[in-house]
C-alpha cells in the first residue's frame, strides 16, 4: 500500500501538507489568527481542527451540508489532537490574558478510498510540522498585537501522534487500513493512536467488539507501533528535505 | 427536461486559500454566482443531448488562489470534462485581461485585480466563438475592443497548452493499454498481434 506525505507549498497558508494513503488523498492547511483567550484560561491558545468530505471525493457523499461522517471525524480528530498534546496550548500564548494564537487546521479530502481518519490525522500532523508563525508582540499601550512580516518561527511541535486503523471481518479476520470496498462489510473497526515513545494516546472501537481471539488487540497494538514509526520517519524525511 | 443532461456546478473554496482565512458558507452569493457562471459557460459546449435524464456534476475545489479564479475554474473544468470522457463541442479556454493606464495586461493577480479594470473572456478556440465575457469593473469603451481581442488571442495560446496536456495523458493511457495484452503470458502471439492491430485502427 503506497503511503506518501508531500510538503505542500500552499503559500497562502501558514502550513500545509498533502497525504496519500493508498488512494485516499487529503490536503490540509493551517492558518493562524489572533484572538483573546478565555477568561479562565488566560495563557492558552486554541486549536480548531476541521475536516471536509466533499461530494467530489467519493460517489457515496452527496452534495450539501457536511455529512454525519465528516462531523464525527472532525470531532474525533479534535479529541485526539488535544489529548496527544502535539502542541502545548500554552506555547500559543502571545500575551497572557490579552492575545493568543488560534490555529485553524482545515483538511479537505480529495479522494476517498476508506480510512479517512488515519490520513486526516497524518495530514494535520504534517501540516502542523510545516507551519511557520510570524513573531508576534503585544503592545501594552495600543492594546494591539503586531506581527513581524519577515521573521517566521516554526511551530513548536512535540511528539507526533500517528493512527493505525483496523477492521474486523466476520469476527475472525483482522484487516489493516480498510478500503472503501471493505468498510461497509466490517462488523467492527478500531483505531490505535500511538505517540513517539510507544505510548498509547487513544484506542477507539466502534462495533460489535472483538469476539473470539483475546490477543487480537495486543497484536494490533504491536502492529500499530511498527507502522506508526514508519510513518513518522516519512514525515520527518519530508520536512528535512524541504 | 427529458432530452438532455443537467449540468450542476458546485464551487468549494477552502478557508486557507486566500491570505485572510475566511470560512465561506455554501450559500455565499459570490460562490453561487461563480458556480452559475461556470454552468452557463459549459451548457452550450457539453453535448448534453447524448445523456438524457441524467446529471453531470462539476465540483470545483479551490486550494489556493491569487487572482484569475473564474478563468482557472473554467480551464480546470474543461480538462476535467475531457478526462471524464464527456463529449464537448470544443475546448473552453478562459483568460483575464486588464488595462493599466494604456498598457494591456493578461492573467492578473489578486493585487492587480483589485486595482485595475479587468475582463474575463472564455473562447472556444476552434471556432473562435466566445462563450463567456464578464466584467465587473469600469472600463473605457475605447480600451475594451483592444483588450477583448488580446484576450481572445491569449485563449488560443492556452488552448495549445491544454491540448498538449491532453495528448500527453492520452499517450500514457494508450501505452498502458498496449502494454496490457503483453502482460498476459498465456496469450498466443497471434492473439496479441490481432489486439495491437485493433488498437492501431483507432
Amino acid at each position: 500500500m503506497e503511503r506518501r506525505v508531500c510538503q505542500c507549498s500552499i503559500s497562502t497558508a501558514d502550513g500545509s501538507a498533502l497525504v496519500r494513503l493508498g488512494d485516499t488523498t487529503i490536503v490540509c492547511g493551517v492558518k493562524a489568527e489572533i484572538a483573546e483567550p478565555e477568561l479562565d484560561r488566560p495563557n492558552e491558545g486554541f486549536l480548531v481542527p476541521n475536516i471536509d468530505l466533499p461530494a467530489l471525493c467519493s460517489p457515496k457523499f452527496k452534495p450539501g451540508p457536511p455529512t454525519e461522517e465528516a462531523q464525527v471525524l472532525s470531532d474525533r480528530l479534535n479529541d485526539v489532537l488535544l489529548a496527544s498534546g502535539i502542541i502545548s496550548r500554552i506555547s500559543l500564548c502571545i500575551e497572557p490574558g490579552k492575545s493568543v494564537w488560534v490555529l485553524y487546521i482545515d483538511a479537505i479530502c480529495l479522494n476517498y478510498d476508506g480510512n479517512a481518519f488515519d490520513a486526516a490525522l497524518l495530514a494535520m500532523v504534517a501540516a502542523l510540522r510545516n507551519t511557520r508563525l510570524p513573531k508576534a508582540a503585544y503592545n501594552e499601550e495600543t492594546g494591539r498585537t503586531t506581527c513581524s512580516r519577515r521573521s517566521l518561527l516554526p511551530l513548536q511541535v512535540n511528539k507526533l501522534p500517528i493512527s493505525s486503523s483496523f477492521g474486523v471481518f466476520d469476527s475472525t479476520h483482522v484487516l489493516a487500513d480498510p478500503t472503501t470496498f471493505e468498510e461497509p462489510l466490517l462488523d467492527t473497526t478500531f483505531s490505535v493512536i500511538m505517540n513517539e515513545d510507544g505510548k498509547l494516546v487513544s484506542v477507539l472501537q466502534l462495533g460489535l467488539g472483538l469476539v473470539g481471539q483475546p490477543g487480537t488487540l495486543d497484536r494490533c497494538i504491536a502492529a500499530a507501533k511498527a507502522h506508526s514509526s514508519d510513518i513518522r520517519n516519512l514525515v520527518y524525511d519530508t520536512s528535512n528535505t524541504s | 427536461m427529458h432530452d438532455r443532461a443537467l449540468i450542476n456546478v458546485e464551487v468549494n473554496i477552502v478557508p486557507f486559500s486566500t491570505g485572510e482565512r475566511r470560512k465561506r458558507s455554501r450559500g455565499d452569493k459570490r460562490i453561487l454566482e461563480l458556480g452559475s457562471t461556470i454552468k452557463s459557460t459549459f451548457e452550450p459546449v457539453v453535448q448534453t443531448s447524448l445523456y438524457p435524464r441524467s446529471e453531470i456534476d462539476i465540483f470545483v475545489h479551490v486550494l489556493q488562489q491569487d487572482g484569475g479564479l473564474l478563468q482557472a475554474s473554467i480551464n480546470a473544468s474543461t480538462l476535467a470534462l475531457i478526462s471524464a470522457g464527456i463529449p464537448l463541442h470544443d475546448f473552453v479556454c478562459a483568460v483575464t485581461g486588464g488595462v493599466h493606464s494604456t498598457a494591456p495586461m493578461l492573467d492578473l493577480t489578486t493585487l492587480e485585480e483589485n486595482d485595475i479594470p479587468h475582463v474575463t473572456v472564455a473562447v472556444m478556440p476552434k471556432t473562435k466563438k466566445v462563450t463567456l465575457v464578464t466584467m465587473e469593473t469600469r472600463l473605457h469603451v475605447d480600451r475594451f475592443g483592444d483588450i477583448f481581442k488580446l484576450a481572445c488571442e491569449a485563449g488560443q495560446v492556452i488552448h495549445k497548452e491544454m491540448k498538449r496536456a491532453v495528448s500527453e495523458r492520452t499517450q500514457k493511457l494508450v501505452t498502458a493499454m498496449e502494454m496490457g495484452p503483453r502482460v498476459v503470458p498465456s496469450a498466443d502471439v497471434g492473439d496479441r498481434d490481432a489486439m495491437i492491430d485493433d488498437l492501431n485502427d483507432y
